[in-house]
């Protein structure tokens, strides 16, 4: 057995370290993948659009759009934080209409009516 | 908000001015969320709000920009303040032994920098600028890299783009992994190297015999 210098001890040490943290990262990488397999929903952050949400948890726009009193055409493209912002509400509660929303657009409860037509500026009710 | 939240937001209302803007900073070495930047701009574009070829383009040429940025001042800004700090301690020789390093190994280093172990791609732009890797191999290897990197993560959004948030976590995690592995195996072996017996071979045997005897 050779006898290690510091030299070598600082390299043992590294070599460690460097294990470590791959591990670290490895389980990380492995516990996401398992997470993300068994779990469909992203959670809902404030960079997301409606459109995106609509996409994320496949549901149809337009039923997202109503439940936030917005016109489903054309699509609203802003973030939801500046939707919040405009409507002046905190996001927290435009986040719970819209998870409300989600979960009475998906099974058991029947599937959501079709888009209504755009309103016609020309033509009266 | 965080900087990410802002970022994506800013990519999703203003599109490629924003993510040209984020591509550039980032590749210069500014730690932004460049991977989870093009993996949305490949949902958003599967959505209908972006053009695929557009964010490609738009991408690559972002940073390639930015990897000539840190190239360019290392090597005409950075080396003659290395060479001056050098000369003076005396590691001229250190220098030359780097640019010989760079020119050897260079383009499989700055070519998987690129789009494997992204972390590293602004230092390999500093030290191939430093160490007077050859503009026009850095050139080449700096496109091919750039380009699969940014149809990597851009066709990943595009075919996940119902999960942005989960591919870039996992993404992330990933790179680090791959660095880990890599800066692993080389002080793996600088280690193996150490312990492994010592091979004599016959020829050096009957020499020392005959010098004993």
């Amino acid at each position: 057995m050779k006898n290690l210098g510091w030299r070598q001890w600082a390299l043992v040490l590294a070599f460690l370290s460097v294990l470590c943290f791959t591990g670290f990262f490895a389980v990380r990488t492995v516990r996401d993948a398992i997470y993300w397999h068994h779990h469909q929903d992203e959670p809902i952050r404030g960079w997301m659009s409606v459109g995106y949400i609509a996409h994320s948890y496949h549901v149809p726009p337009h039923v997202l759009y109503q439940a936030l009193g917005l016109p489903h055409k054309p699509p609203d493209k802003r973030p939801l934080r500046e939707i919040a912002r405009g409507q002046n509400r905190p996001m927290d509660e435009v986040r719970a209409v819209l998870m409300d929303a989600i979960v009475h657009a998906r099974p058991p409860y029947p599937p959501p009516p079709p888009p209504p037509p755009p309103a016609d500026p020309g033509r009266s009710p | 908000m965080s900087i990410t939240d802002q970022l994506l937001a800013a990519l999703l209302l203003y599109g490629l001015p924003v993510l040209f803007g984020v591509v550039v900073i980032a590749s210069v070495g500014v730690p932004f969320p460049v991977s989870l930047m093009l993996v949305a701009a490949g949902s958003f574009a599967e959505q209908g709000y972006m053009k695929l070829w557009q964010i490609i383009m738009v991408a690559s040429m972002a940073a390639i920009l930015g990897d000539q940025i840190g190239y360019g001042l290392s090597r005409w800004g950075g080396r003659r303040l290395i060479l001056r700090i050098g000369r003076r301690l005396g590691g001229e020789s250190k220098i030359k032994k780097a640019e010989a390093l760079s020119k050897r190994w260079g383009g499989a280093g700055i070519f998987l920098s690129r789009w494997l172990v992204t972390e590293l791609g602004p230092w390999l732009n500093v030290t191939s600028g430093i160490a007077r890797y050859p503009w026009r191999r850095f050139v080449f290897w700096d496109v091919l890299g750039e380009v699969l990197w940014v149809v990597l993560y851009v066709t990943l959004g595009y075919i996940f783009s119902d999960r942005v948030q989960a591919i870039a976590d996992i993404l992330g995690n990933l790179a680090w992994v791959i660095l880990g592995l890599i800066i692993a195996t080389i002080l793996g072996w600088k280690l193996f190297r150490y312990f492994r017996p010592v091979r004599v071979s016959a020829e050096k045997t009957a020499v020392l015999l005959d010098t004993a005897s």
